[in-house]
């Protein structure tokens, strides 16, 4: 067998009930699926019966990084945790939750590519994993704790350099709406009950080991040094956010926000970001300064700093230090993170704050909120948590369906006044399961309407922002018209998919894009931000490449917040970024040289076998009309596209609600959706009429077993 | 030149060589190797065997903003994969990782009043001083293997001399010797040549190669260190030191 850089060959198995561990070859057995989700996937159709729930001894969960990961490739430090979530409703269906941080990388220098971690254990414990020496401990002492005790204790028995993936208490309580946490503030969402369920308290790793780069060392500094020159900032914005003398263009909602004038106020000293020239690649870790971005202009002088994931030279976490933290709410002054964490305590648990969505209280909710989740470990689903917490406060659901008592036992004066210690009131409920309030709050948006029996107006309000199976809307036709809504269809959690976010929104005006995206798609793939056209095949070849391309970050790994880079900030190059880009990294480093076209068709593989694992979990191959479904708001509320959380939410223009294909609008039309499907369902290879993947395409991927399986269970289409 | 300028001047003036021959002679040596040292020993007329331990001091460092490490680690994967073909922080001659989650003191220092990730958020990229005399490292090596690199005076460690021994390890106070298990050998900075790959991989330009300066008597060592100096070497410091002939 061939020897490959980049991975270190070696899975790690570990089964909590038998205690049994031992060791595979990655590259025999998954060299086909990458890594990351793309093992995931496999393992979970290799070995978890249909119709397993995510709780059950038989689910299991697959940590894994990919080829990249540990490397110099800009932004390869993540993690995907691939598992059966048990957030999908009415089904428990695949899913990954991601996270950045430094564990995934210590992984790679510990000698692993993946870790599947099967059964259950009848007593908490930890996975400790130094090199190849690999142990499972007893966790009792950790078990109760929030994340920072439960790190803070592994690193005093491992080591302070010791990367720990741990969950709180939402996790060991099955709160479902529950993260996996490591490196502070980084965390990969519903699937820390899943820990919880197999009472795994945490996944610690030290490595001292090395990820071989197969190509020349100098040859792999260029490419390195070539993929920084083309990335912008935070989700690849390539223009600044203010004019800049070298800039031809700005815009205001681009996360390039570093200028002259604006500091890391409170690093000791002060730290200007000032101009980062594009060029300027000893600069390129200043260009994002999220904490004014997400908090607003007070933020300035909270931040000491910005920090982020191993090998990513985009620093998207804000670091921030709130000194009257402690006096106030008994909380550490010192809080890190990036949006959704730092915007979550103005996301609707509180609806408004003394001084406004950026002013004093507001920051301070925000980390407050910060701290709650990522210490005890819950998920805000990206905002759908508060959302759906907002949602039962207007319409008196709260008031209707708790008991007099606990109803009382809530401090609502402290929302009344925007008090963000109410936070920690209502967070503590969550993670504890107090109560019915904190019980069905945690079990998120599906299970808990049906719980309480919401009424269907829930469903299509755009103030829920609700798209599916209790999953949000993200980055759906509000910004990407049809090819956002093709996005959102297809998977059974936040789809955390960017590539196509991350090219429209780079902050380029639309025609530069429109020439951009004409090369890649083909004429007609990109309209102006509300301002669409009909459906067209180019919109579908767009939809198609953002999907791929994420489910091939998340194997490789890359971050798909920055990735693919489609646009570039470089003026000289006609803005253009370089399509090819995740392959050229991936030949260098594995030196299993594959194009573009052919790493392509990996993802494509990756997410054939995604959509089988759907197919054969909810027991129908009618994904059309029974998984790919669009919230009614999207066609008929006519606020659709006006912002989302209750403070952020726009005012729609007077008059009679636009009509779609109008000036204005992100209003879709029915049957142009369903034309899109069509041409969606095409692009793939998968059958028009269930949105299935056929036969064919799946022995085109080598899927062959696969589409056996299916026919077995009459889930083929005809 | 001017006549003075540098230790090794100060030095062979100390020892009142026949200067430009003797000084161009033992600079020529000592550029390719610091076996040069006991020829300069030999040099000096009348004087003991004992080789000269004393190194020039180097031309530059690498010095760190620890306001402005962003904790990306491109510094480290850079110092290894650029160099060695491979991406290994362990074997990383600029040193982030251990003092990511608690800073240098460690969690002794508490977590949230401490410093790092877990802390109040400075970290700290440890570097090499690149020591002037005595040199720890250079001094406790039994093999004189750790030496000067041509260009920029960076202490480095001659791979075919070193044995492996890690005594070089227990000698720096700053512990910035680094070990490469799979070579069972040791290794250092050595400031890639006058182009530290750290430097220009560093996302917030927080390292920056400047022109050398004493940062040994200015930067609060990790750890006592355990001097040890051979007894061969040890009398090559009468060569200077002694009451002997000087």
């Amino acid at each position: 067998m061939p020897t490959y850089g980049g991975w270190t060959g070696k899975t790690l198995r570990v089964n909590l009930s038998s205690g049994k561990i031992s060791t595979e070859d990655t590259i025999a057995k998954y060299k086909d699926y990458l890594g990351g989700k793309g093992v995931g996937y496999r393992v979970l159709w290799d070995e978890v019966p249909a119709g397993t729930k995510g709780f059950d001894e038989a689910n299991k969960i697959i940590m894994g990084v990919g080829p990249l990961t540990g490397t110099s490739a800009p932004s390869s430090g993540r993690t995907s945790i691939t598992t059966i979530f048990p957030t999908s409703y009415p089904w428990e269906l695949v899913a990954a939750g991601h996270m950045g941080g430094h564990w995934g990388a210590e992984l790679k220098y510990a000698g692993w590519d993946n870790v599947i971690i099967e059964g259950k254990s009848e007593k908490p414990v930890y996975i400790a994993i130094v090199d190849s020496k690999v142990e499972i401990r007893d966790a009792s002492h950790l078990w109760g704790n929030g994340i920072y005790r439960a790190t803070a204790s592994i690193c005093q028995e491992m080591g302070p350099e010791t990367q720990v993936a741990a969950i709180g208490q939402a996790g060991e309580n099955l709160v479902r709406l529950s993260v996996v946490n490591n490196a502070y503030s980084h965390s990969a969402g519903g699937v820390g009950a899943v820990f919880g369920s197999k009472k795994l308290k945490a996944v610690a790793v030290r490595g001292t080991g090395a990820v071989r780069i197969a190509a020349d060392k100098q040859e792999w500094k260029k490419l390195t040094r070539y993929a920084l020159s083309i990335m912008g900032a935070n989700n690849n914005n390539v223009v600044p956010s203010t004019r800049q003398p070298w800039a031809e263009y700005f815009a205001p909602m681009s996360r390039w926000t570093a200028r002259k004038g604006l500091y890391w106020g409170a690093a000791d000293p002060p730290v200007e970001t000032g101009e980062c020239l594009p060029e300027d690649l000893n600069r390129i870790g200043m260009r994002t300064m999220k904490a004014t971005y997400d908090m607003g202009p007070l933020a300035e002088k909270y931040t000491v700093r910005m920090g982020g994931c191993s090998s990513c030279p985009i620093r998207c976490h804000s670091h921030v230090e709130v000194p009257q933290m402690e006096e106030k709410y008994g909380l550490s002054r010192y809080a890190a993170s990036t949006c959704t964490r730092l915007t979550a305590g103005t996301s609707g648990f509180i609806e408004s704050y003394p001084e406004g969505r950026n002013g004093l209280a507001a920051v301070e909710a925000n980390i407050v909120a910060e701290h709650m989740l990522d210490d005890y470990g819950i998920w805000d689903n990206y905002h759908q948590l508060s959302r759906d917490f907002n949602y039962i406060c207007r319409s008196g659901l709260a008031k209707s369906r708790l008991s007099a008592d606990e109803y009382k036992s809530i401090p609502w004066e402290k929302r009344e006044k925007g008090d963000p210690s109410f936070l920690q009131d209502i967070y503590r409920r969550i993670a504890f399961r107090e109560g019915e309030l904190g019980s069905v709050l945690g079990e998120g948006s599906g299970l808990m309407a049906k719980l309480w029996n919401f009424p269907e107006a829930y469903f299509n309000d755009m103030r829920v922002d609700l798209w599916k199976m209790g999953h949000p809307r993200h980055h759906a036709n509000e910004e990407v018209g049809q090819t956002g809504v093709l996005v959102n269809m297809n998977y059974n959690a936040n789809i955390m998919c960017h590539s196509h976010r991350n090219f429209i929104t780079c902050g380029l005006p639309t025609n530069v894009l429109q020439t951009l995206g004409e090369k890649l798609w083909g004429p007609g793939a990109v309209d102006a931000p509300r301002n669409y056209t009909p459906m067209n095949e180019a919109k579908a070849r767009f939809a198609v490449w953002s999907l791929l391309r994420d489910e091939l970050h998340d194997s490789l790994t890359l971050c798909n917040w920055m990735y693919p880079l489609a646009s570039s900030p470089l003026k000289s190059r006609n803005y253009e970024g370089d399509n090819a880009i995740e392959s050229k990294l991936y030949s260098l480093v594995t030196g299993d040289k594959k194009d573009v076209a052919e790493l392509d068709l990996v993802a494509e593989r990756i997410f054939n076998l995604h959509r089988a694992l759907t197919v054969r979990d909810m027991n129908t191959s009618d994904m059309r009309s029974k998984h790919d479904t669009i919230p009614d708001y999207v066609f008929d509320d006519p606020q659709v596209g006006f912002g989302g959380g209750p403070e952020g939410r726009r005012t729609p223009p007077s008059g009679p609600p636009p009509k779609p294909f109008t000036p204005g609008t992100a209003r879709m039309d029915r049957a142009d959706m369903e034309v899109g499907k069509d041409m969606y369902y095409e692009t793939l290879g998968w059958d028009k009429k269930t949105g299935s993947p056929t036969r064919a395409t799946l022995e085109k991927l080598g899927l062959k077993d696969v589409a056996d399986k299916l026919a077995q269970m009459r889930l083929l289409p005809a | 030149m001017a006549k003075g300028d540098t230790v090794l001047d100060r030095i062979i003036e100390h020892l009142d060589l026949p200067s430009e021959t003797t000084r161009r002679g033992f600079l020529r040596v000592n550029l390719r190797t610091a076996a040069a040292l006991p020829v300069l020993g030999a040099l000096a007329a009348g004087s003991t065997k004992s080789p000269l331990i004393i190194l020039d001091n180097a031309e530059g460092l690498v010095v760190a903003d620890t306001t402005r490490c962003v904790g990306c680690k491109r510094c480290e994967t850079a110092c290894t994969e650029f160099n060695e073909g491979r991406a290994q922080p362990s074997l990383a001659r600029i040193k982030v990782s251990r003092n990511y989650n608690f800073g240098p003191r460690g969690q002794q220092a508490g977590m949230f009043r401490g410093m790092g990730e877990f802390g109040n958020f400075r970290v700290v990229q440890d570097t090499c001083k690149q020591c002037p005399h005595p040199v720890p490292c250079a001094t406790a090596c039994p093999h004189s293997a750790i030496v000067l690199e041509p260009k920029t005076k960076a202490r480095m460690v001659d791979q075919n001399k070193c044995v492996g021994c890690r005594m070089c390890q227990v000698a720096c106070p700053w512990e910035m010797m680094t070990f490469d298990e799979s070579a069972g050998k040791a290794s250092k900075c050595f400031l890639c040549n006058g182009a530290p790959e750290c430097v220009q991989a560093c996302t917030t330009g927080a390292l920056r190669y400047v022109s050398w300066r004493d940062l040994s008597k200015a930067i609060p060592i990790r750890r006592g260190a355990f001097p040890v100096t051979r007894d061969y070497k040890s009398a090559g410091c009468g060569n200077c030191h002694s009451i002997g002939k000087l």
